[in-house]
């Protein structure tokens, strides 16, 4: 009797598991060939005053964690779609994972923040143009004592080596890992003479919480300080003890994964989203972006420059 | 391929990585074997109200995501937490505590499972025998050997192969709390992927050779007795 | 050994004994149909369950000196030689080591002396067990129908074999048996049991 019962549940469920695969291929079909009846329906529900978007199908993005851990692409996913039909999907890794993403085909468009590296990328041939997108900027943050609040950036690096502070480096290849070494070679400074200085090897947020705990210095993007100090359960006992040296500004880009490398890729959709984030209205957007919840923008626009 | 293999492990990075990963599953599969196996045989021994919930807490627990326990390790040790003071976090100390809730409980179910096929057999002729009661337990140890090898040589492999939970409790630190899974982590956020299979490559090695050498003992042992 | 008032419920079943008497350094003989309660009252009497009213008066045996047989014996995970002198080696007592070949000997079983003793057929399994059960001299030796079902060269082995004991040292023997087994002729007194009793002969 007990095996009878045993064995109907396990059909039902393997059952509902093909059942709920088959929804989603369903779905998928619809998604790509009869969206067209939905679409209209859902336009007359709405009453709609746009102009009639389709559904176009799945935009992915290979990018840095900073853009999600600080909500900003949660926050674009829906207008993007809204006005230009795609889906904005996204895997948030490193920057130099994200650039091997676009190097093997795996995604179709990249946005990231290590000028060098993007020049790099194109210059292999695997992405067409890199266009400047905005900046944030870092901050190191520590606990108050002993390094005063500066604009610095070169006593405060110096006095870390100096006085063997904690300090948790990400040591991951991170654009922001990048930015970090970069600070320490052209301050002519050498980070593995101090004993305190780590490497995580994890993403920011995760550096910034052991960096608390360790009551250790960090670099950080503003953007992923902001919310992580405001959103984490416990109250971060660290401060900004380092901001606005123009060595810690971090310019983001995005380009295109190169068609002719991989032409299977969804190149009309990169090119939509380029286009797209570099219009006026989402820079105006980008630069609101952070203003209602931290207090100050997390983003500065600065789309058709060169940097 | 083999010097592929010999320039990944002549790196330092790698070869701190391999002494982490083995101290630390050396270290939570003794204490977890130990304390598994013996919560394992009491449970199965042992009747008592309430005995039906504990044994499927203990399949649940054994089914446990591992970052859930090194979430609350992490809460408990933590300079914030109850332990901090211990200052624990990001040591091997506190991925062995991490490893051994994960491990334990898998030890403990399965002992307790293959105990409950053979425990009362072996108690009944103990008594027939004339064996006193901690003869009796040692017998039930001694021939339930071959399963409590499996059941190590399984937390060993769950030890050496897990990543959540380490990441989280030791923090990934390079030269200090750094294990071989968590460089394999790290390498792929890196879009390092030649490195990354090289290691697991290692790692899968080390679980052959472990199995090989656990079948080895137990042959030597087979062969003594037979005189 | 005498048994008085004791009571044994497992289930629906209940062992009820009210007054028996075990002559000591005789061949007793327990019959009955199947699931009379042989095999529980043998327990029972073996101290591997626990009876829930009564007592045994074992007159003075302690429970290293009782010992109980199966019909299908444990055997460890280990070799013949190893299961055969495990009572000695938990009473930390040296093998006489041409005494245990004469044993083996005896019953065949001295080629397999280093084999690995799961790998015995089943009659030699219950001969293993049995000198097993002999090499520590208890005083009280219970047997759990290990007798029947024996090809009858065997059998007449095992009666020969418990008969040498007799003479050397008579010990308590209390065999369960089928109505018809050759062995009942051995015995000094035939028990009949039913439905949990003894009926009184």
């Amino acid at each position: 009797m007990k095996k009878k019962v045993l064995a109907v549940m396990l059909v039902m469920a393997m059952g509902m598991g093909l059942v709920a695969c088959g929804g989603q291929k369903d779905e998928k079909k619809e998604d790509t060939k009869t969206e067209a009846p939905a679409e209209t329906k859902k336009d007359e529900a709405e009453d709609t005053k746009k102009d009639e978007v389709k559904d176009k199908g799945k935009l992915m993005m290979a990018t840095t964690t900073s853009t999600e851990d600080t909500g900003l692409l949660d926050y674009l996913k829906p207008l993007f779609k809204e006005d230009t039909g795609w889906d904005l999907e996204w895997n948030a890794v490193g920057t130099g994972e994200a650039l091997k993403m676009g190097e093997n085909g795996d995604v179709d468009v990249v946005l990231v923040h290590a000028k060098s590296s993007e020049e790099e990328f194109i210059g292999n041939g695997y992405g067409v143009e890199r266009f400047p997108v905005m900046y944030n900027d870092f901050v190191v943050i520590g606990p108050k004592e002993p390094i005063a609040k500066t604009d610095d950036i070169n006593a405060v690096f110096t006095q870390i080596i100096n006085d063997q502070l904690p300090f948790v480096s990400r040591g991951d290849d991170s654009g922001t890992d990048k930015k970090e070494k970069k600070i320490w070679t052209e301050l002519n400074l050498d980070p593995s003479a101090d004993p305190n200085y780590v490497e995580s090897g994890q993403g920011m947020g995760a550096t910034i919480t052991m960096a608390d705990e360790q009551k250790a210095y960090c670099l950080t993007d503003r953007g992923t300080w902001l919310k992580q100090s405001k959103d984490a359960t416990l109250k971060s006992e660290l401060d900004i003890v380092c901001e606005g040296d123009k060595n810690l500004l971090n310019q983001y880009g995005v380009i295109a994964v190169n068609p002719e490398k991989y032409p299977e890729l969804n190149n009309e959709g990169a090119n939509d989203f380029i286009e797209w984030i570099c219009s006026d209205k989402v820079q105006k957007l980008i630069g609101e972006y952070g203003i209602d919840e931290y207090g100050q923008a997390l983003f500065t626009p600065n789309a058709g420059t060169d940097s | 391929m083999i010097e592929w293999l010999k320039s990944v492990i002549s790196d330092p990075g790698i070869l701190s990585a391999i002494e982490v990963t083995f101290t630390m599953a050396v270290c939570s599969t003794a204490i977890s074997s130990v304390l598994g196996i013996m919560l394992g045989l009491l449970l199965e021994k042992f009747q008592f109200p309430g005995k039906r919930i504990i044994v499927r807490m203990n399949r649940t627990l054994m089914g446990v995501p591992p970052v859930v326990v090194g979430l609350v390790v992490y809460l408990l040790i933590m300079r914030r937490g109850p332990l901090g003071p211990l200052s624990l976090l990001f040591t091997i100390k506190g991925m062995v505590i991490a490893q051994t809730l994960i491990i334990t409980p898998i030890i403990c179910g399965m002992i307790y499972s293959y105990a409950r096929k053979a425990a009362p057999g072996i108690r009944v002729f103990a008594v027939t025998m004339g064996a006193s009661r901690a003869q009796s337990v040692l017998l039930t140890i001694r021939e339930m050997r071959r399963e409590i090898y499996f059941c190590m040589v399984t937390g060993f492999g769950r030890s050496i192969s897990e990543v959540g939970a380490v990441m989280l409790v030791g923090g990934n630190i390079k030269g200090r709390t750094r294990t071989m899974t968590t460089t394999i982590s790290l390498l792929k956020s890196q879009g390092i992927f030649t490195e990354g299979v090289a290691l697991g490559i290692l790692l899968l090695v080390m679980a052959f050779i472990l199995q090989w050498v656990c079948d080895m003992l137990q042959k030597e042992e087979e062969q003594d007795e037979n005189y | 050994m005498r048994i008085t008032d004791l009571e044994k419920t497992i289930g629906k079943f209940c062992l009820k004994v009210d007054d028996l008497y075990i002559e000591p350094g005789k061949i007793h003989g327990i019959v009955g149909p199947n699931g009379c309660g042989k095999t529980v009252f043998l327990k029972t009497a073996a101290g591997i369950l626990k009876p829930d009213k009564g007592s045994i008066d074992y007159e003075g045996l302690t429970s290293r000196e009782i010992t109980m047989m199966f019909q299908r014996p444990y055997l460890m995970d280990t070799s013949v030689y190893q299961n055969l002198i495990y009572p000695l080696t938990i009473r930390k007592i040296k093998p006489d080591e041409a005494e245990v070949d004469r044993m083996l000997e005896k019953v065949g079983l001295l080629g397999q002396k280093k084999q690995y003793a799961k790998s015995l057929s089943s009659g030699e399994r219950q001969k293993l067990s049995f000198l097993r059960a002999l090499i520590f001299h208890p005083k009280l030796i219970m047997v759990d129908e290990t007798l029947s079902n024996l090809d009858p060269e065997s059998e007449e082995l095992f009666e020969e074999m418990i008969l040498e004991v007799q003479k050397k040292e008579p010990v308590t023997w209390l065999i369960v048996n089928h109505q018809l087994d050759h062995i009942n002729q051995i015995c000094y007194q035939i028990h009949h049991m039913e439905k949990g009793r003894f009926l009184k002969s």
